[in-house]
C-alpha cells in the first residue's frame, strides 16, 4: 500500500471530497499510533477510544481546511489528537491521575517489536528515541509534561518545585537539542 | 538601536519553542502573541517547524491497534452523514437577498397574525350570530304564544275564570281561559310554591255531576308561575269547575292530592 507524503495528501483531499475509502484507509495508517498519543495522555484505554473517535470524525468533516504546506497529515492528525486529548484531561480532576497511571520513562519505555510493524516506522521511532536520549533527565521531563500533560511554564515550576526561570530554559534547551538530533 | 514592534527578533525564536508546545503563559505569551499579530511570517515559518518536531515526539509513543469495533463506528458515523466541511469559505449571501428574506419573513408574520386576526373575528361574529338566532327563536315563540292568547282571549263568547289558590297554596292566583266554539283553553297560575321532589301539579277541569278530567300536569319557573295549553275541552260552552292538585310525578288518573288553585 502507498503511504507516502503525496499519497497521503491525495487521501486528505479525497476525504475532503467526501470519500469514505480514503477516511478508511488514512484511519488504518494512523489510527494505532494517534490512539497510542491519546492513551498516552489520557491513561484510559476506553476514554482514548473515544477519543479516537471524535478525531478521525474531525478529520472526516475537516479535511477541507488541512493545509499541505504546513504539516503532513499525520502531523495534522496527531496535533488534533493532542488538542483533544488535553481538553479532556484539563476537564477532569487531573490533580493524582498521571503519577500514578503513568510511571516510569514512558518515551524511552517499549519499542514495538519488528515484524509488527513496518521497518520506516521502527526506525522513525529509533530517531527520536535516539534524539530524546540526548536531552538531560530534567530537560526532557519538563517537555513531557508540556506536550503530554498540556501545562504552561508556570505549572511545570509548580509541579517541579523548580524556579520558573529554570523551567524556561530547560524547555528551550532541551527543544533545541531535540531539533539538532532530529535534523542531523 | 531598539527594534521596531513589528519586527522579528531572537527574543520571538526564544519564546517560539515553548510557543509551539503550549507552555508558554503570561506576560512571554501576551508579548508573542502581540508580535504575532502583526502578521509575522518568520513565527508562522519557525511555528510549523516546531510542529514537526513535536510529530516527530508524538510518533515516539506505542502504537495501539484500535478495536475493529471503533473502526467501524467511525466510517458508519461518517457514512451516517456527519457533515464534510467544505474547503472553501462560505461566502456571505448579497445584500438584496439578505432583504428579500427579510421582507418575506415580516410579510409571512403578519400574514400569519391577520390570519389569526380575521379568525378571532369571524369566531365572534358566529358566536353573535348563534346568540341572535337563538333570541329570535324565543322571540317567535313567545309572539306564537301571545297570538294564540290574544286570539283565544279576544273570541267570540271567551270565557275568563278565576282561581284562587288554597290549602298549601293559599296566596297562589290563576285565571283560566276557554273559547266555548273551539274548546281550545289557555290556564295561568301564579305564585304556586315549588313542588316537593317526586311531586307535580295536574291540571282538571270538572264538568257538572260528572268526575274531574284531566288536562295535563306542569310544572312552575323559578316565580311559582306557570302556562297551560289544553287543545280540547268537551263541551266547551257548558259551565265547568277547573283545578289544580299536587300529585305524584306523572300525573293521576283521577285528583288524589291536595287542590292548590280552584276556581
Amino acid at each position: 500500500m502507498d503511504s507516502g507524503p503525496s499519497h497521503e495528501i491525495d487521501l486528505m483531499r479525497r476525504i475532503g471530497a467526501g470519500e469514505g475509502e480514503a477516511l478508511a484507509e488514512i484511519f488504518d495508517l494512523h489510527s494505532p499510533l494517534v490512539l497510542g498519543l491519546l492513551f498516552r495522555i489520557l491513561g484510559r484505554r476506553s476514554e482514548a477510544e473515544e477519543i479516537l473517535q471524535e478525531v478521525f470524525l474531525q478529520v472526516w468533516t475537516q479535511a477541507g481546511r488541512y493545509d499541505p504546506d504546513r504539516a503532513s497529515p499525520r502531523g495534522w492528525i496527531l496535533m488534533l489528537a493532542r488538542s483533544r486529548a488535553l481538553d479532556r484531561i484539563r476537564r477532569r480532576d487531573s490533580s493524582r491521575r498521571r503519577e500514578e497511571e503513568v510511571a516510569g520513562d514512558p518515551l524511552l519505555a517499549a519499542v514495538h517489536p519488528v515484524g509488527t510493524e513496518r521497518l520506516e516506522a521502527v526506525e522513525r521511532k529509533s530517531r527520536i528515541h535516539s534524539a530524546l536520549g540526548l536531552l538531560a533527565p530534567e530537560q526532557r521531563r519538563c517537555i513531557e509534561l508540556a506536550f503530554f500533560e498540556g501545562l504552561t511554564h508556570t505549572q511545570i515550576a509548580e509541579r517541579l518545585q523548580a524556579p520558573l526561570g529554570t523551567v524556561k530554559s530547560r524547555i528551550l534547551l532541551g527543544m533545541n537539542k531535540l531539533r539538532q538530533a532530529l535534523g542531523s | 538601536m531598539m527594534a521596531g514592534a513589528n519586527e522579528h527578533t531572537a527574543r520571538f525564536d526564544e519564546l517560539l519553542p515553548a510557543y509551539a508546545l503550549g507552555a508558554l503563559d503570561g506576560d512571554d505569551l501576551r508579548e508573542l502573541e502581540a508580535h504575532k499579530a502583526t502578521g509575522c511570517a518568520e513565527c508562522r515559518r519557525q511555528i510549523d517547524l516546531w510542529q514537526g518536531d513535536l510529530e516527530a515526539l508524538a510518533t515516539a509513543v506505542e502504537p495501539i491497534v484500535p478495536s475493529a469495533a471503533t473502526r467501524e463506528r467511525v466510517l458508519r458515523a461518517a457514512e451516517a452523514g456527519a457533515t464534510v466541511v467544505p474547503f472553501r469559505p462560505r461566502s456571505r449571501p448579497p445584500l438584496w437577498l439578505a432583504l428579500a428574506a427579510t421582507l418575506l419573513l415580516v410579510v409571512a408574520v403578519w400574514g400569519v397574525w391577520q390570519q389569526d386576526r380575521l379568525r378571532a373575528e369571524r369566531d365572534g361574529l358566529a358566536r353573535q350570530v348563534a346568540s341572535l338566532e337563538r333570541r329570535l327563536d324565543q322571540t317567535e315563540t313567545d309572539n306564537r304564544r301571545l297570538a294564540k292568547t290574544l286570539s283565544l282571549i279576544t273570541a267570540p263568547g271567551a270565557r275568563a275564570i278565576q282561581l284562587a289558590g288554597l290549602g298549601p297554596a293559599q296566596g297562589a292566583v290563576g285565571h283560566a281561559f276557554v273559547n266555548p266554539r273551539t274548546g281550545q283553553a289557555i290556564v295561568y297560575a301564579f305564585d304556586l310554591p315549588a313542588p316537593a321532589a317526586g311531586k307535580t301539579y295536574q291540571l282538571w277541569w270538572i264538568p257538572a255531576g260528572r268526575p274531574p278530567v284531566p288536562a295535563g300536569t306542569f310544572d312552575v319557573d323559578a316565580h311559582g308561575a306557570a302556562r297551560l295549553e289544553v287543545d280540547k275541552v268537551a263541551d266547551a260552552a257548558e259551565p265547568k269547575t277547573w283545578a289544580v292538585t299536587l300529585e305524584p310525578a306523572g300525573g293521576m288518573p283521577q285528583p288524589s292530592g291536595p287542590i292548590v288553585l280552584k276556581g
